[in-house]
């Protein structure tokens, strides 16, 4: 019997690859840095997730649950891997709790981090506690609080939601599109007709990328159920009169500038590289890409792999991801994890 | 705001000075050529959905501004300020100030509906412009076009009569709109059909035209027609906000 496979984070392409490989009889060790697994969707807080509607903590809820009752998965949670030496098939761990473990393989599913909107302070976050993030909705959603402006607790009458906050902006160096904001925001803007109806909701777009299926159920959706209203403009700042939020910028389809007020204003926060990402780089040695999420190797070849041999990865810490394929890409590292250690590392398809 | 579209430069702000000196410089010609101030400070929420309240207008939430309206557009081709596409975006945020600057071509729509079958979401924008000329009439924004006389003119004649004379039509719509009976096309037409006509049916239309047939027991469908323009009419104007009281 190999020496349990080690994944790295237990959001959903960890939970996924753990139980992928434990399902096939493999024994695993998730190691999470948290002190409770899920990863994103349930320490920050999601509500219903995207595309399935359920609510967060029941579907990755489902799925922690599942990897904590299975005998073949050893979960170590407020744990860090500090060193990784070794060769496939035989690697070694030392944990922050200076513990030391044999692996035959490791699988890293250390996902994102949410983009800071501290960043971009001309959006006025941190400066006006109306300006909110996507996740604080989420998270005023699942608390069952409600969708509120913090300052006062007041339902809003006008919302404005801000694409692209932090993604696809060479100002401050995130030259990618972090894929799901579009679709989340258009998810969250008919949750905030559905709770407020007498609220106007607008999205403030550059384009609409609500990708594949997301189209007509999300894009379409929320247009012509919910009547929520898309604008073509980037913001140029968000300021105050004292009483509400004036958003202003260029509303680019009539050629006028814009300042208009609003009740709470959303950014729809994009999906940066794991802050961790250089550390995870230097103890497992695997190389990053340019943007500094991990580097995949060739998908026609190495499905799931990183530029070390008997290293895999999986989700959101290649690049931003959607959960459902996270999820996937979990079962396939597991896949491609054990193929490595019955038959050896792949030879090259090409 | 500095000047990035020359074509933001509005006609109705220009100061033409034809001949003006100040301190021996003269400095004759368009003045004021600055964008007056143009910053849209609200929308109108209640614009769209009093348009999607008349006929024709109902689905125009749906538009995302692709632009095939105005492309495939018979009157656009002609005049390029007939643009369906931004109308329905300034209803869509309530920029009422901006679509009213345009509600003397509104109107010209021809009904060709190229628009309705190129659109990919299938808004209706044939029926958006109807449902919008509508709109600035009830609102009193623009006099009944000539289309709309005609029309009133033609159901007045239905629910009246049950059936429709076109003789009596034509010149009653004539007499409304103030034009000339004797025009070319017409007195040719009606040299046409006299000299092509059997006699039998040539008198049968005389006598129609003078008499004014009415379909038989015709007074209770005129009673039911009536009352459902009447509550037909009544909602619009109160979707739009106004009494409902009056009828034309």
């Amino acid at each position: 019997m190999n020496d349990p496979v080690l994944v790295l984070g237990g959001g959903p392409a960890g939970l996924s690859a753990a139980h992928a490989l434990a399902a096939a009889g493999q024994n695993v060790l998730l190691v999470d840095k948290e002190n409770v697994l899920g990863g994103a969707p349930i320490l920050s807080g999601y509500a219903k997730l995207v595309p399935s509607g359920e609510w967060a903590k029941d579907a990755i809820g489902g799925m922690v649950d599942r990897v904590r009752a299975d005998p073949r998965i050893e979960v170590l949670t407020g744990e860090r891997v500090m060193r990784f030496d070794g060769n496939p098939g035989a690697f070694n761990v030392a944990l922050g709790s200076g513990a030391t473990r044999a692996v035959s393989a490791a699988i890293l599913c250390t996902g994102f981090t949410h983009f800071d909107s501290v960043n971009k302070p001309e959006w006025g976050f941190g400066t006006y506690p109306d300006v909110v993030t996507t996740t604080q909705v989420e998270q005023m959603i699942s608390s069952g609080r409600g969708v509120h402006c913090p300052s006062d607790g007041r339902k809003p009458a006008r919302v404005a939601i801000l694409l692209c906050v932090g993604s696809r902006d060479r100002q401050i160096g995130r030259e990618w599109c972090s894929k799901i904001c579009c679709t989340v925001s258009s998810n969250l803007a008919m949750e905030i007709r559905e709770e407020i109806p007498e609220c106007s909701v607008y999205i403030y777009y550059m384009d609409i990328r609500t990708f594949g299926l997301y189209e007509d159920k999300y894009y379409w959706e929320s247009q012509e159920k919910h009547h929520v209203k898309y604008i073509k403009a980037r913001i140029a700042e968000v300021t105050s009169n004292g009483d509400r939020l004036i958003v202003k910028g260029e509303d680019t389809l009539v050629k006028r500038p814009i300042t208009i007020p609003f009740d709470l204003v959303v950014h729809a926060i994009g999906m940066d590289p794991n802050v961790d990402n250089m550390t995870i780089s230097a103890v497992f040695d695997v190389q990053l890409e340019k943007h500094g999420y991990l580097a995949k190797a060739s998908s026609y070849s190495a499905m799931c792999g990183t530029s070390r041999p008997g290293v895999f990865t999986a989700g959101a810490a290649t690049g931003p991801e959607t959960i459902d394929d996270s999820i996937a890409q979990g079962q396939a590292a597991a896949m491609a994890a054990l193929a490595s250690l019955r038959t050896g590392l792949p030879q090259a398809a090409e | 705001m500095p000047i990035h579209e020359k074509s933001l430069i509005r006609p109705e702000n220009l100061i033409r000075n034809e001949q003006l000196i100040i301190d021996g410089v003269d400095v004759s010609g368009d003045w004021s050529t600055f964008i007056a101030p143009r910053v849209i400070t609200d929308y109108n929420e209640a614009l769209e959905p009093e348009i999607a309240a008349l006929p024709g207008g109902e689905h125009i939430h749906r538009c995302w501004q692709c632009g095939s309206c105005s492309n495939a557009c018979t009157v656009n081709a002609l005049n390029p300020d007939f643009n369906p596409r931004y109308w329905i975006y300034l209803i869509r945020l309530g920029l009422e100030s901006e679509l009213l600057r345009d509600k003397d071509i509104i109107w010209q729509c021809v009904s060709c509906n190229k628009c309705t079958h190129i659109c990919p979401r299938d808004v209706d924008p044939e029926g958006v412009m109807k449902a919008t000329a509508r709109w600035l009439e009830l609102k009193g924004h623009t006099p009944p076009s000539p289309a709309m006389e005609f029309d009133n003119i033609f159901s007045a004649q239905v629910i009246t009569t049950g059936r429709i004379e076109e003789g009596r039509l034509l010149r009653k719509f004539f007499a409304h709109t103030g034009q000339k009976l004797t025009q070319d096309w017409l007195l040719g037409l009606v040299r046409g059909l006299v000299m092509r006509m059997p006699v039998g049916l040539l008198l049968r239309l005389g006598w129609a035209g003078v008499r004014a047939p009415r379909t038989r027991k015709w007074a209770s469908t005129q009673r039911a027609i009536e009352e459902f323009i009447i509550e037909q009419e009544a909602a619009q104007r109160v979707a739009l906000g106004l009494p409902p009281g009056e009828t034309r």
